[in-house]
């Protein structure tokens, strides 16, 4: 038997709000960011009963917010911002950052057109398929000890750059400059090393990804400009996490908090939304951790970046300077922030959680580089391997309504045992073919499970974003050749 | 070979069902799940088997359930081992104690990661004669 529709309140046509009364022990309401088509796929699981769930957070303020690409998670969606206030016995949650701490995404450019490369297109695939280790468990290339894993801990992607996989530049165009200030490796436990040790510069399993990309629709002629990004112009974009390091630690501290629910007197409605106060020792041990897996996971795109670069360097025979290949941004979408905002007219300080969720701040803010200032923070916006990706920018719309928050990607649509049953991976290749893509996997079922029919189109997550003006459309680009772990 | 569990739907991650004569049968079930959802045995290039030694504690046979299966995947990820022989020494509500022989990873095509087992939706319970258990992995 299905279970009765949750009765939604409309504000406008990309807005929904889910009354504080839905359910006892709500704190505040919820708030949905969808069109009412996407509205009919975020009604077919249980993404919503979540939001609900996480506005009985301790210190939740306004509201729990749903992304346009939400879908069901596990404790938190997918998709879902909430922030609590410090001041106010405001929690920390590890299910709001989720297994893969600081999963994010990094965009670089190159000053080569797609008719430059339509010719080497299949050997740079390949090249990047070889030398860039993707797939479980695989090994990087670039080995450390344990104490240089301490290092990259504190250091982030400074780690990377030290040892001559990048410029002072990158960091600066990456979010916290690939440094999360206040990583505690004390508070990481051995195990967590001993699973993260092999892991640096893999790219990871399931949508973790490499794609090469060109861009095929320009929105913002001034930012784009700015960006130096134009109609035709081939682009890379990386997506990758903290590995088993980050599960690892989300996975300690998820227990701890379990265990002490009682000792903090919370309560939730999920287990997978254990918390414990930011200011209790809990909180400032998971804080301290989860830094540490953020800053493994900057290196660790700092040296996939440097992996691509060189790859593109063995395929043209150019330095990648000579390539035009900078980073244009780097942004995690996993990751719980101690952030200031204005509520309700006051000055906070917030725990900011972005489970599934993009900062997007917009334009003056202090934390965005300085050549970003005018046109506000880059935000990257990956989407299915045979349709589009975007780059928007952040919004003061975004600072007010949702902390400086965006969607991440298109969403999925399907399970992956689903999509399994829909498309065989022979059929998808040649479609994907057919329309020029290159794909290599490594997984034997990941191309299936990772296909365009498995994922909402991220058109539509993306008109609601910019509609709704928590989002600023820059430009649009369409993959060329996709590499899966 | 059979599988001992069935595989539920969820948009972004995997979730199991597993069902056992016993509370023993039950976890020893649900923990070679695992490698059966994951991975996919190769031709053996390192015979080695290793043995190790398990134990969780909780505070309630759920939260027992989700821990023991996090440390097989910690301890599988770790030691990069798989899991095909587990044997179950002791298993109440709120201990777990048993061995668990792994076969060297490159023995295998890892298909799918299990990052970990969640306390989402999680279910453990005995229904008249029969133990059963859901559970959902992040993938």
């Amino acid at each position: 038997m299905s279970e009765p529709k949750m009765q939604l309140e409309k504000i406008d046509d990309y807005r929904w709000r889910i009354p504080k009364s839905y359910k006892p022990g709500m704190l505040v309401p919820g708030l949905i960011y969808a069109s009412e088509k996407l509205l009919e796929s975020i009604f077919q699981d249980k993404a919503l009963e979540q939001v609900a769930n996480v506005a009985f957070l301790p210190g939740i303020v306004n509201n729990s917010l749903a992304m346009p690409d939400i879908h069901w998670g596990y404790g938190f969606p997918i998709g879902g911002v909430a922030a609590t206030d410090i001041d106010d016995g405001g929690v920390i949650s590890p299910g709001g950052v989720g297994f893969d701490i600081n999963c994010g995404v990094r965009l670089l450019k190159t000053n080569l057109a797609q008719e430059d490369i339509n010719d080497k297109l299949q050997d740079l695939i390949y090249r990047l398929f070889s030398d860039v280790p993707a797939g479980v468990g695989s090994s990087g290339n670039i080995r450390v000890g344990v104490k240089e894993e301490k290092e990259i801990l504190i250091k982030g992607a400074r780690w990377a750059v030290e040892k001559g996989f990048g410029t002072e530049d990158d960091l600066e165009c990456t979010e916290e400059n690939g440094q999360m200030p206040g990583a505690d490796p004390q508070a990481v436990s051995e195990r967590a090393f001993e699973r993260g040790k092999s892991q640096s510069g893999t790219l990871g399993s399931g949508n973790h990804f490499l794609e090469v990309q060109v861009i095929d629709q320009l929105y913002d002629l001034e930012a784009c400009a700015a960006l130096g990004l134009n109609l035709g112009q081939v682009m890379v974009m990386i997506h990758s996490g903290s590995r088993g390091f980050g599960y690892q630690i989300c996975e300690d501290y998820s227990r701890k908090m379990v265990e002490n629910l009682a000792k903090y007197k919370i309560n939730v409605p999920d287990r997978q939304l254990a918390c414990a106060p930011v200011k209790s020792s809990d909180g400032q041990a998971y804080l301290g951790a989860m830094r540490a897996a953020a800053n493994y996971a900057w290196a660790n795109r700092q040296c996939l970046m440097h992996l691509t670069r060189a790859a593109f360097e063995k395929i043209f025979n150019l330095s990648w300077q000579k390539l035009g290949m900078f980073l244009i941004y780097d942004v995690a979408h996993n990751i719980a922030k101690i952030e200031k905002h204005t509520v309700n007219g006051q000055e906070k300080t917030l725990c900011v959680h972005r489970k599934g969720a993009t900062r997007a701040f917009g334009p003056d803010h202090a934390q965005i580089p300085e050549r970003y200032r005018k046109i506000g923070q880059p935000v990257i916006i990956p989407g299915d391997m045979g349709r589009n990706s975007y780059l928007l920018t952040g919004t003061d719309k975004a600072m007010q309504d949702t902390f400086g928050s965006t969607c991440h990607g298109a969403g999925r649509l399907k399970s992956r045992t689903a999509a399994l049953r829909s498309v065989s991976s022979d059929i998808l290749l040649k479609e994907l073919k057919s329309k020029g893509i290159i794909v290599k996997a490594s997984g034997r079922n990941t191309l299936a499970e990772e296909a365009p029919l498995a994922y909402k189109d991220v058109n539509q997550v993306v008109d609601v974003v910019a509609n709704a003006g928590i989002g600023k459309r820059v430009c649009r680009m369409r993959p060329l050749g996709v590499i899966k772990g | 070979m059979l599988r001992n569990y069935e595989v539920l739907e969820h948009t972004a991650d995997i979730g199991i069902r597993v069902k056992a004569s016993s509370l023993e049968g039950l976890f020893k079930n649900a923990g070679l799940a695992i490698a059966d959802i994951s991975t996919e045995k190769l031709k053996i290039i390192n015979p080695e088997k290793h043995k190790i030694v398990v134990t969780q504690k909780a505070d309630n046979l759920e939260e027992l359930f989700v821990n023991w299966l996090n440390e097989l995947l910690s301890v599988s990820a770790a030691e990069g081992l798989i899991f095909k022989d587990i044997k179950i020494n002791q298993v109440n509500e709120q201990l777990v104690d048993a061995v668990i022989t792994g076969e060297h990873i490159s023995n295998y095509k890892t298909n799918i990661e299990i990052k970990a087992a969640t306390y989402h939706r999680l279910k453990v319970g005995k229904t008249g004669s029969l133990w059963q258990a859901e559970v959902i992995f992040d993938v």
